[in-house]
């Protein structure tokens, strides 16, 4: 296998480069206008509130979810993710922010959102897909963010479908493909993202018809949208390394999906001994077996949802000559058995 | 809660000079029991009396305003307090034969004590019935406070699930239609964004008042989630209750809310949607209002400017 030559440190969860005045800042405000006490916020990650005022303290991940956690059990209200979300993007993040605001079209501020992802939203890894008759947004987990997921992932929607309403002026018909299943409060749901909501499926994705993606987008300026790019372009290269251990990994796995995968195989194409990267992976809460369902996940949604593929041809893109194999490990990988995600499928 | 105990400072000093001076009373006239002779299942019995009336006291104070209701219930409980006080300390304190006032402590506050209590409690119940028309298009029939919202305050999502329940078994029963009233804010996150969210949650009580104003005694007002109310009217059919929405859509639009920091004016608009109960659950009932909104809002533009 080649080796990757373009990275050779990666963004993980004890990195520290989220700047704590940008997606931390929002959430504090908020948490601290709701009546929640700055000292509990803060406990135990690290942070002060007079360091985050002065604009100079820079965090990782780790500190960050913490934060997020902390948020959750001093503030339990169920639109707190939501309304995050929302302010989240596009933020106050400088250029990345102005670029986002500028965007001429939907494809444009998705892409951006794609480009300068560690900027505007650290945590979660945005993937987008465009097949002939849809645009997919497929959510995936950058850092190990398990007790703080659905928060996340509430967040993430609520702040897409947020700034995409407010950008384009009307409200865009997204559909939900949510991970969980469906929780107490819907109506929080209903009110932030909209009514095509499936719970218990197997990826987070927002799926919108393609046609809504050129659009023009009427308050945008585009030649400052460009000149912002650039710069938060230029801010990426400032960060400690270009992106997260685990987006690196699932896109590798993506990449080679229809090869046999083993983990000392990948190790030596990071250019770590298979324990480093074990140990690397422990430290995310996750494995690989774990990460390379994730991945075969993806790689089958996309064939199933894109190209339209039976499950015989995607058994055997993934060359899989065992039937019951091929059930076992998709079951594995999205929870529903051949049939039952035809089934599914059919029906959205 | 900026303790509302400043407020009372002076009752709890008297009532800590009367209990002090209540056992200094007893220090003078008598001696102290050896601990042989302690009465360990009395002391027990009173001194947790006791103790439990001092916590009672200072619940009742943290929670209440100054007033007349509140100085009756504390008279009442301080003076049941101080009665069983001296009942305990009489277990440490042996007075002679001679002395006869101690029974007095003892036993007079008691019947006071009780007295003021019955009188407090009736004049609570008369305070909370000016309380409940307050309350009224917020709770029906029963209160749950966990239930409430903290920001309007109205119930939340679970509370109107809950009354919604109740409301469509009593229509079963009764053979009366019930209605709902759906509304949303248009472009609410607007506000939000423009104005800060303190700017938003005010307008969101500015709304719930507004509402409150507009429904009939017994209506109840929810607040689902966001910027999204649902109202629960029972005894109404559906053609009155688009009356109510409409009424509501035209309340929200004349309203002419400025902004707390520069005064400035905010055009506001509302979805509203009405339609009477089927034979259905509350869940089922509440996804169909959802979607009956949503498609009200999808033959709309918004516009920014």
């Amino acid at each position: 296998m080649d080796k990757l030559e373009w990275a050779a440190t990666w963004l993980e969860c004890d990195t520290r480069f989220i700047p704590a005045h940008y997606q931390p800042a929002s959430l504090i405000d908020l948490a601290l206008s709701r009546g929640v006490n700055a000292h509990r916020l803060l406990q135990g990650t690290g942070l002060f509130h007079e360091d985050i005022l002065a604009g100079n303290r820079v965090t990782s991940p780790q500190q960050f979810l913490r934060l997020i956690s902390n948020l959750q059990q001093q503030l339990p209200a169920d639109d707190t993710s939501f309304l995050i979300g929302q302010q989240w993007l596009p933020g106050h993040y400088g250029a990345a922010s102005h670029a986002l605001r500028h965007a001429a079209t939907l494809l444009e501020a998705l892409e951006r959102l794609v480009r300068l992802q560690p900027l505007l939203w650290p945590l979660l890894r945005l993937r987008l897909r465009i097949d002939e008759q849809h645009v997919w947004l497929e959510w995936g987990d950058s850092f190990g963010a398990d007790a703080q997921g659905i928060f996340l992932i509430e967040a993430s929607m609520a702040a897409v479908t947020g700034m995409s309403q407010w950008l384009s002026g009307q409200r865009l018909p997204w559909v939900f493909h949510l991970a969980h299943d469906q929780p107490r409060y819907i109506e929080q749901y209903w009110v932030h993202l909209g009514e095509e909501l499936r719970f218990a499926c197997p990826l987070n994705q927002m799926c919108l018809p393609r046609s809504y993606l050129h659009q023009p987008w009427a308050s945008a300026s585009v030649t400052a949208g460009q000149v912002a790019e650039q710069e938060g372009l230029a801010m990426l290269l400032v960060l400690p390394a270009p992106r997260s251990l685990l987006d690196g990994l699932h896109d590798y796995l993506v990449q080679h999906a229809r090869q046999p995968l083993r983990l000392e195989g990948v190790a030596e194409a990071f250019g770590m001994s298979p324990a480093t990267l074990k140990r690397k992976l422990h430290k995310h809460g996750t494995g690989f077996q774990h990460q390379l369902d994730r991945a075969r996940a993806s790689v089958a949604m996309d064939l199933y949802q894109s190209r339209g593929y039976s499950s015989e041809e995607v058994a055997e893109y993934l060359n899989f000559n065992d039937r019951a194999n091929f059930r076992r490990s998709l079951r594995r990988w999205t929870g529903l058995l051949p049939s039952e995600l035809r089934d599914w499928l059919a029906r959205h | 809660m900026k303790s509302m105990f400043a407020t009372h400072r002076i009752k709890l000093m008297l009532l800590l000079v009367a209990a002090n001076a209540g056992l200094l009373l007893h220090l003078l006239a008598g001696e102290v029991k050896p601990m042989a002779a302690w009465d360990w299942l009395d002391i027990a019995g009173e001194g947790g009396s006791a103790v439990l009336l001092l916590t009672w006291l200072g619940l009742l104070l943290k929670s209440r305003p100054a007033g007349y209701v509140t100085n009756l219930l504390f008279m009442g409980l301080a003076c049941l307090f101080f009665s069983v006080f001296m009942d305990s300390v009489d277990e440490f304190i042996a007075l002679p034969e001679a002395v006869t006032w101690d029974g007095w402590l003892e036993s007079g506050p008691m019947p006071i004590g009780f007295i003021l209590m019955t009188l407090g409690i009736y004049h609570w119940h008369q305070e909370q019935l000016v309380i409940n028309e307050q309350m009224r298009n917020r709770e029906r029939l029963f209160r749950e406070h966990r239930q409430f919202d903290k920001l309007t305050p109205l119930g939340d999502a679970n509370y109107l699930r809950a009354q919604l329940q109740m409301a469509l078994a009593e229509a079963a029963a009764e053979k009366q239609p019930v209605s709902l009233i759906m509304l949303d804010m248009d472009d609410f996150s607007r506000v939000n964004r423009e104005y800060g969210h303190a700017e938003g949650d005010r307008l969101l009580q500015v709304l719930t008042q507004l509402m409150l104003l507009n429904l009939r005694p017994h209506d109840l007002l929810c607040r689902l989630a966001g910027d999204r109310f649902v109202v629960i009217l029972p005894h109404t059919g559906e053609r009155q209750a688009q009356v109510l929405a409409g009424e509501l859509e035209q309340a929200v639009r004349s309203l002419a809310y400025k902004t707390s920091r520069q005064g400035e004016r905010v055009e506001l608009s509302a979805s509203v949607v009405a339609l009477m109960a089927r034979d259905e659950d509350a869940q089922t009932l509440l996804q169909r209002l959802n979607i009956t909104m949503a498609r009200a809002k999808q033959s709309l533009t918004v516009r920014y400017g």
